[in-house]
């Protein structure tokens, strides 16, 4: 097997769990890297909203840098403001989002927007929400993309900014007044995870090769649904890197930077 | 009081004030009376950014600013607000990094200058080059107070401030912490029953928004993502547009559908080219990464060690040192400009 960064499991993971024929609501970063793997690959008919107000861009003038890079809307089919993005997402034209953050709990709720116990006086502020919270509420399924760390996959978020499943019960979206179905993955560099649909609490889905569920488990606070038929996370081939290296991400602006600290 | 809620709360820790049902800002019962008492002339509305800044920009307002990020930001307009003074100044925006932390940096540089009480938004940061120093410093050291939304939210309360009316229904906030500590409320639809959040309108007092092209009359097109511009614009009280190319009135009448932002809605017009830079403007230039990198360290640096020195040589190099954003932009290379215009500059776009 070749060998891969971190960032570039995540980007590969991130195109694998993506299907042909449905719309993503991206974010910046590995979530365009990984789109776009995805049209080159499995999915080529795999379309992009970007926020700021584009769908289904054709991106021949490069990545975007951001998900407002004016090349975000190159060559789109329809391109409106942030309004316009947002209420495919609350019509349902939306079927996969995704979204990153600072922390997330057990049932998918991720945090974005500080850390302390006091709002008013964070002991540390992030930018904020952004596009994710509407995201999270409005996409039919929720992506999420972490660093696989104890101080991440916690048992208390200090400030809930997305909406996942909430306290794990039925209703919780329902009471909420969203609209997507909630989180549906979460990719790291060394696991897969899904939701389990009775609890709807992270389940265990894939390790990767040489890495055991129970070492999963010691990188995360809360207890994890670990079934008997965890399978192995699919490595991305020479072709993979080569589309993610020299086609894609040709500068190394996501896949050379670390998972942030 | 927030009667009707999700259970949020039963998985929340957050401490937090409550916030009243209110509007950090004018009324839409006086938003409409401001604007039911001004001239809709088509009349020629060019300035110069001096003279629009001047007469809009006051202490107290609230400050509205398009773009998204770094993309067809106002720029210029908010350097000019820089150098005219502001203080106790409430920001609305969804998502931006440059405007909003050069106010930031003015403030700490000297707050009887400009000086922001408080921000509601989405998203204050700088995508892929980093967080935003001064928001960090601002909020951790409690220095003002904050109201979070998600960028559908923020960019929906303009939306209802443009529709008139004083509030709108949404699918997002409910069940996050953002349902406790903003504005918003949640309450049961007279329809279906189910629960559904309410945002408030945002009426700026001042809009801040930058185009591609405009008549004379302020009839605004926009190229490349909307963003909120034209809901900010119409939303605000007294809206200042600054826009790459100003186009004859006749351009604007063969493609009546192409006009994004109406000329009521403008008060004061300016021909600016680069009016965004150093963020983008589709169709003309590109973002200029190093420069705002350049201003990102010094504010950085001001947040790490508490020294301003760096800041402050920022500010008199591309602000105070600059009558105006003619002197801004002869202080960045023609090379630099050459290189970000064919970085994006062959984007399509229609003036004629």
């Amino acid at each position: 097997m070749p060998e891969y960064s971190h960032v570039e499991m995540i980007a590969y993971t991130g195109s694998r769990v993506l299907e042909d024929n449905t719309i993503v609501f991206v974010g910046t970063g590995l979530p365009i890297v990984a789109a776009m793997h995805a049209q080159y690959t499995h999915a080529p008919g795999l379309l992009m909203i970007y926020e700021a107000g584009s769908l289904a861009p054709i991106l021949d003038m490069g990545m975007p840098l951001s998900v407002g890079d004016t090349r975000a809307g190159r060559k789109a089919t329809y391109m409106k403001g942030l309004c316009g993005a947002f209420e495919l997402t609350q019509r349902g034209y939306a079927d996969f989002a995704f979204i990153g953050g600072a922390q997330i709990d057990m049932y998918g709720n991720v945090c974005s927007t500080m850390q302390g116990d006091d709002y008013n006086k964070p002991r540390v502020r992030f930018p904020g929400s952004g596009g994710a919270g509407a995201m999270a509420a409005n996409c039919e399924k929720t992506i999420a993309i972490m660093a696989l760390e104890k101080r991440r996959f916690v048992n208390q978020l200090d400030f809930v900014t997305s909406i996942g499943f909430g306290n794990g019960s039925p209703d919780y979206r329902e009471k909420a007044g969203v609209m997507g179905s909630g989180p549906y993955r979460v990719i790291t560099n060394q696991a897969l995870f899904g939701f389990d649909e009775d609890t709807r609490r992270m389940k265990l889905l894939e390790v990767k090769p040489g890495v055991t569920p129970e070492q999963i488990q010691e990188l995360v606070e809360f207890e994890l649904i670990s079934p008997s038929n965890v399978k192995e996370m699919a490595e991305p081939t020479e072709e993979d890197l080569r589309l993610l290296r020299d086609e894609i991400d040709k500068e190394g602006y996501f896949l050379k930077r670390q998972i942030q600290k | 009081m927030k009667k009707i809620s999700s259970d949020i709360k039963q998985i929340s820790q957050i401490k937090y004030q409550e916030k009243a049902l209110e509007y950090w800002g004018p009324t839409p019962d006086e938003a409409r009376k401001i604007m039911v008492g001004k001239s809709k002339a088509l009349k020629d509305k060019r300035t110069t950014l001096k003279d629009a800044v001047k007469a809009h920009i006051k202490d107290g307002i609230n400050l509205g600013i398009g773009g998204f990020v770094n993309t067809r930001v106002p720029f210029a307009a908010v350097q000019e607000v820089v150098r005219h003074g502001a203080k106790d100044l409430t920001l609305s925006f969804q998502s931006n990094s440059i405007c909003v932390e050069l106010l930031a940096g003015a403030m700490i540089l000297d707050p009887d200058r400009v000086s922001i009480k408080r921000a509601e938004f989405a998203w204050w940061g700088y995508e892929l080059i980093g967080i935003a120093p001064l928001l960090r410093h601002l909020t951790t050291n409690g220095l003002i107070e904050v109201d979070d939304y998600t960028n559908y939210g923020m960019s929906v309360r303009f939306k209802a401030g443009a529709m008139g009316i004083p509030f709108i229904p949404i699918r997002d906030h409910g069940g996050s912490d953002m349902e406790l500590i903003n504005k918003g409320t949640m309450t049961e639809c007279p329809y279906t029953g189910r629960n559904v959040y309410l945002v408030p309108a945002c009426h700026p007092d001042v809009g801040l928004v930058h185009v591609s092209a405009a008549d004379m009359n302020g009839n605004s097109r926009i190229f490349g993502a909307l963003c909120t511009c034209p809901e900010i614009a119409m939303a605000s009280t007294y809206t200042i547009v600054t826009a790459e190319k100003i186009i004859p009135e006749d351009n604007i009448r063969n493609f009546p559908n192409m006009t994004e932002i109406p000329h009521p809605a403008v008060d004061s017009l300016v021909e600016r080219s680069y009016g965004a830079y150093p963020g983008a403007c589709y169709g003309f230039h590109w973002f200029d990464m190093d420069h705002i990198k350049m201003f990102r360290a010094a504010c950085e640096d001001f947040r790490v060690t508490g020294d301003k020195t760096k800041l402050k040589q920022y500010y008199d190099e591309y602000v105070f040192g600059c009558e105006d954003h003619d002197d801004f932009l002869d202080k960045i290379s023609y090379k630099t400009l050459n290189k970000l215009n064919k970085l994006d500059g062959g984007q399509p776009i229609i003036l004629t």
